[in-house]
Formats: C-alpha cells, sequence, structure tokens
C-alpha cells in the first residue's frame, strides 16, 4: 500500500513535528501561552546550520549543538524580554499570545532581512536550499535508508528518553513537574520556579532549532518555513493535549503520518487531489480535534501511563 | 499639486479598508474579548466573492461566451471587457458595487460563524490558535482551487466606476469607501454605546456574572464574531475592487498582525482609538513607500525592516503602555459627562 520511501518520509518528518511539539508543550505548560514563534526558532536552526556549512564547511549535523544552544539562548531572551515582563505587569492570555505574535513577525522578518544580505555576502543562494546533498545514505537489502531518517530518529528517541528520565527522575524534574502542575504551591514548598520556567524555556528553543536542521535535509526552507511548522505544531500539541509532554510525542507522530500518508493516498487515483493541498490535512486535523476532543485525545490515558494519577 | 491631490485620494482609500478592520477587531477584541488572530481571513472571503463572482457573472453582458474559453487564462482579459462594459452602464455599475459589497460582507459572517462552531466555547488560547489555523486552511484553498478566484493566477475584478476616468474616478472611488468606511464606524460606536455594548463589555471583564444573569454568552460572542466578520468581508470585497485583482498572496497572515498592531497602539475597547489607530498606523506605511523611492538601494527589502519596527513598538506599547494611546477610560468618562449634563 505504502511504498518504503513514504514511510520513511513519514517517520523523518514525524520526528520533527514531535520534536517541536514537545517545545510547544513544554512552554505552554509554564505560562499557558502558545508560542507563535516556535516554528521560526525551528527556521534560526536551519540558517545557523547552513551559514555554517557554507562559510566554514561544517556538517549540518555537526552543527546541531551550536544550534540547540543558539536557539535556547534567543527563546530564554524573548521569555525574558518580553513574557515575563508582561506576564509580571498582569498581562492577560490574549495580551500575551499577541506578543508573541509579535515576536513572531521580529524574528521572520528579521531571517528575511538576513536571507536578502546574506547571498551578497557569499555569493550563495539563502532561499529554497537543501542540505540533502550532504545527508549521507545506508543501504540495507533492497532499501536505501537515507541519514537523516536514522539521526533524526535517534535524536528524537534520545530527547523523549531523557526528557522522561530528567522529569521523573531527577529532583529538578520533579520540581519541573510540581511547578507545572501548581506554580504557586511549588514556590511555598521551595522550587525556584523562575528557574523551572527558564529551563523549560531554553529546552523548548533549544530543541526547536536542533530539530528544524532535519526539516532542511527534506524539503526546501526559506524564512516562511516557520509558519508552516508551526501550524502543524499547534495541531499535534492539542492533539496531546497541551498538558502533556508524552501527549506531545504521540499528536507529533500522529499529525507527521497522517499528513505525509493521507497526501500519498488523496494525490493518486481516484481522488487525484493536487500535491500542494498537503498542508490542509494537518489544519483539518486541528479543527476536528477541537470539534470532537478539544481536550486531545490522549491526555487521559497517557497520564495513567507514566504515573501521572499519583498526584492526585 | 496634483500629486499630493492623488497621495491624498490613495490614502482615502486604504484609510477606508483598514479603519473598517481596525473597527471590526476592535469590536471583537476591545470590546468583546475575542482574540480574532484570523482576521484576514474574513477579509479575504469578501475579496475572494469578489474575484469569483464579479467577472463570471458580468461576462455574459459584456458578450463573453465563458463557455468558450478558460476563464482563469484570460480572465484579465475578460476583465477588461467587463469594465468597458460598464463604463456604458453606470447605474448597473454601481449597483453591481454594492450589492457585491453586500455579498462580501455576508460571505464573511458565513466565514464568522463557520469559524465560531468549533471555537467559541473555548479558551482564548485555543480560539486564537483555531481562527489561526482556519485562516491558512482558506488560504491554501484559494491557492490550488482554480474555480475560486484563478489559484496562482489571481483573478482580476472589473472597475465599478469606470463610467468616470482619470481623477475623477479615483476621487469618486475614494468617497464611495470612505463613506461606506465611516458609517460602518459610526454604527459600532453607537452599538457599544447601547445596552449591547455593555453586556460586551460585561462578557469580556466577568464572563461568569454575565452568564450567571442569564446572558447566553457563547450566543452573544458568536454573534459578535459574525458581526465583526462581516465588516472585514465588506472591507475585502472594497479591497478587491480598489485593486482591480484578488490574489491569494495578498491574503497572508501578516495582514491580522497589522490590524492588531492598530488596535493595540490606538488602544483596545474604544471606538475612537480603532480609528487614531489606523491612522497612524497607514501614515507611516505611506510615508516610508513614498520614502522608498527617493532612499538608495538597500541591500534588503525595506518592508522586512517595517516589520521589524512595527513588531518592536507592539510589544513596546504592550509593556508600558497597554491601553493603548486613546485608553478606554476615557471614553468611558466621556459617556458619564454627557448623561451627567443631559
Amino acid at each position: 500500500m505504502f511504498s518504503i520511501e513514504v514511510i520513511i518520509d513519514a517517520i523523518t518528518f514525524s520526528n520533527l513535528i514531535i520534536a517541536l511539539a514537545i517545545g510547544l508543550t513544554l512552554t505552554y505548560m509554564t505560562l499557558k501561552v502558545p508560542n507563535f514563534a516556535h516554528g521560526d526558532t525551528a527556521v534560526i536552526g536551519i540558517y545557523t546550520a547552513y551559514t555554517l556549512t557554507i562559510m566554514l564547511g561544517i556538517h549540518p549535523y555537526a552543527s546541531m549543538p551550536i544550534a540547540f544552544l543558539l536557539g535556547g539562548a534567543l527563546s530564554i531572551i524573548t521569555y525574558i524580554l518580553v513574557y515575563r515582563v508582561i506576564g509580571q505587569k498582569g498581562g492577560s492570555i490574549t495580551t500575551l499570545m499577541i506578543a508573541s505574535i509579535a515576536v513572531e513577525v521580529i524574528i521572520r522578518s528579521s531571517l528575511h532581512i538576513y536571507a536578502d544580505i546574506m547571498p551578497k555576502i557569499t555569493s550563495t543562494f539563502f532561499r529554497g536550499f537543501t542540505f540533502s546533498k550532504y545527508d549521507f545514505s545506508i543501504s540495507i537489502g533492497e532499501a536505501t535508508l537515507p541519514g537523516v531518517l536514522i539521526v533524526s530518529t535517534l535524536t528524537i528517541t534520545g530527547i523523549v528518553v531523557s526528557l522522561y528520565l530528567f522529569l521523573t527522575r531527577t529532583k529538578f524534574g520533579t520540581a519541573m513537574r510540581a511547578t507545572i502542575e501548581n506554580p504557586s504551591l511549588a514556590s511555598t514548598l521551595g522550587v525556584d520556579v523562575e528557574k523551572v520556567y527558564l529551563v523549560s524555556w531554553f529546552l523548548a528553543g533549544g530543541l526547536a532549532a536542533l530539530s528544524g536542521i532535519f526539516l532542511a535535509f527534506q524539503i526546501p526552507s526559506d524564512p516562511e518555513s516557520g509558519w508552516g511548522l508551526l501550524l502543524r505544531v499547534f495541531a499535534a500539541s492539542v492533539l496531546g493535549g497541551l498538558d502533556n509532554i508524552f501527549g506531545a510525542v504521540l499528536g507529533g507522530a500522529v499529525i507527521g503520518f497522517s499528513e505525509i500518508l493521507g497526501i500519498y493516498l488523496l494525490s493518486k487515483p481516484p481522488i487525484g487531489l493536487s500535491p500542494a493541498y498537503r498542508p490542509a490535512i494537518p489544519y483539518l486535523m486541528f479543527i476536528l480535534v477541537l470539534l470532537f476532543a478539544p481536550k486531545g485525545i490522549t491526555s487521559i490515558n497517557l497520564k495513567k501511563l507514566i504515573g501521572g494519577e499519583e498526584k492526585k | 499639486m496634483i500629486d499630493i491631490l492623488r497621495i491624498i485620494v490613495d490614502f482615502t482609500a486604504f484609510y477606508s479598508i483598514y479603519l473598517m478592520l481596525s473597527v471590526s477587531l476592535n469590536l471583537e477584541y476591545g470590546y468583546t474579548g475575542i482574540p480574532n488572530f484570523g482576521k484576514v481571513m474574513f477579509f479575504a472571503g469578501g475579496a475572494f466573492t469578489v474575484g469569483a463572482i464579479a467577472g463570471r457573472m458580468l461576462a455574459p453582458l459584456a458578450g463573453i461566451d465563458l463557455s468558450k474559453l478558460d476563464y482563469c487564462m484570460k480572465n484579465v482579459y475578460v476583465g477588461s471587457l467587463v469594465s468597458r462594459y460598464l463604463a456604458q452602464h453606470a447605474g448597473l455599475a454601481l449597483a453591481v458595487f454594492i450589492a457585491l459589497v453586500i455579498a462580501g460582507s455576508l460571505v464573511g459572517a458565513f466565514l464568522g460563524w463557520l469559524a465560531s462552531y468549533p471555537s467559541i466555547r473555548l479558551r482564548e488560547d485555543y480560539l486564537g490558535m483555531t481562527l489561526v489555523v482556519s485562516g491558512e486552511l482558506l488560504r491554501i484553498v484559494s491557492l490550488n482551487y482554480d474555480p475560486l478566484i484563478c489559484g496562482t493566477f489571481g483573478a482580476k475584478t472589473p472597475n465599478p466606476f469606470s463610467f468616470l476616468s482619470g481623477f475623477a474616478m479615483d476621487v469618486t472611488r475614494s468617497a464611495f469607501m470612505f463613506t461606506i468606511a465611516m458609517l460602518t464606524w459610526l454604527i459600532v460606536g453607537r452599538l457599544v454605546k447601547s445596552p449591547f455594548g455593555r453586556l460586551l463589555k460585561a462578557i469580556r471583564d466577568e464572563e461568569e456574572a454575565a452568564e450567571a444573569l442569564g446572558k447566553d454568552v457563547v450566543k452573544v460572542r458568536m454573534k459578535v464574531l459574525m458581526l465583526g466578520s462581516a465588516i472585514a468581508g465588506a472591507a475585502g470585497a472594497l479591497y478587491a475592487f480598489y485593486l482591480g485583482i484578488v490574489h491569494p498572496s495578498d491574503y497572508a497572515p501578516l495582514r491580522t498582525f497589522i490590524v492588531w498592531v492598530m488596535v493595540i497602539i490606538g488602544g483596545a475597547g474604544n471606538n475612537l482609538g480603532a480609528a487614531v489607530g489606523a491612522l497612524i498606523y497607514l501614515f507611516v506605511d505611506r510615508t516610508l513607500a513614498i520614502a522608498k523611492t527617493y532612499m538608495p538601494a538597500l541591500p534588503f527589502d525595506l518592508n522586512y525592516l517595517t516589520y521589524v519596527f512595527l513588531g518592536i513598538i507592539l510589544i513596546l506599547v504592550l509593556i508600558f503602555k497597554p491601553e493603548g494611546l486613546i485608553p478606554e477610560s476615557l471614553e468611558v468618562r466621556e459617556e458619564i459627562r454627557e448623561e451627567a449634563s443631559q
């Protein structure tokens, strides 16, 4: 029914959406605000890797740690300069959302300026590029596995496992969960709530920038790529319940697979839909989730699975 | 001299469109607390209505058999023939203009109803996200579904003022647009001062209390979103006629952002603020557009720098002057004074 290429595509794409949905959920849990700049942080990662490749010849995979640090730093800066200030002044959720959209516009437009200027310095194009020529591949029998499939799967698995261990086995992770559940109670019990928030925003931004690199291995990227990603990540996170990192993992997988497999099926006869409708699939799913399961289809079951029930 | 007049006439046309958008967002967000982050969808709805209907509807009158040609490939040609036909029939042209602006607002209202359906009961964050996503959904469809507005070709809209020419046409068109915008502004101004307006503020500030007093909060919010979207749809129809072409890429989410900038800078929750905010934005925007032609070539597109600055200004206003230039309380004080003097 599906060729191996389509499955590979679906897994790779899902990995990206999962990483972004984890980050979006993390920041959502701190301030209860969907971070509209999350997709653009991923694009920051892409441009970091691309610049390093063009200027210094560093392989995109090798830039992942640098992208992580840069994305994390940027995320923390926006949190400190914008969201925390507005939050402390008693700004409502809507005010924070407006600010978040403003941050999104600033980052996206700055990336456009960067993409306008850089070609004049490096005489290479800075829009519509991919990393696919830098990728390696492994042949197993008949199938050829692209490197990005292996790297992204290993990275995302590693991140999910270490996040799980971090949240459940370390003292700080427990403090983090407590803060997310009830910030004022956690604060009374001596948890440094501010530190928890900073760590959350850093992790979210870092993860986004790091995993953005995977996107450029699959499809041509430009400063607008982040916006389309963001809306898919909204869909994945809402599907996951927006209050649960492991829900985000499941939501990301469902959205990623539905989009790739869905458009593959729909673009074939008898329907023959144009592949350009591809983004419509996650967007429609988002609306369907709100209609039929606004709290996310996963939150209840998964909470039991990871032992979230004990807290009650 | 005529240059300055031309700039003013042009400015009036743009201002009419942005005034309607900012008034509608202010009604939704400022008075009722609905975070409409999908404003562009309703604006596009009105514009697409004109783009999809006008040329096709009038082509047979102008003697063109649409079944014999590919409308999308030839829509610029059809559009100019239709404009030429309308030039001979001023009454019909104006009737079409008014009818399509009304149709645009009806489509806007319908989209408002549709968008509110899954989301209006939800919290503001979910509502905001849904409206953004719905807007993008409409854009994807319009880009790829040619029977609507010919996808990436865009659809030419006939000029209903072609019975006039040159400067007289521009002035008449701007006058029509400005009249519609002012009427909208005045009507919304009256509406928000009526008991219904007080109900909106009650819903915004104390949703539970309004509910406890037996008000159907969901229904009222739905009505407001539909009304706001109807205004945005009418603005979209005006914009489509003004530009003479409807192209999907013109209805990107950045337009929503601009309307938010106007409402926040002007001052949310008061009708004067919406008008002032739109005026300030448009003044800056047009000045930059004119200045750009005199400036030495920059190594990047100046528009992006403008957006960076708008974003920074918006954040600064949210932090240091969240009530905007014209705070809501001023308007309320004015009302109290009026009542006292009666």
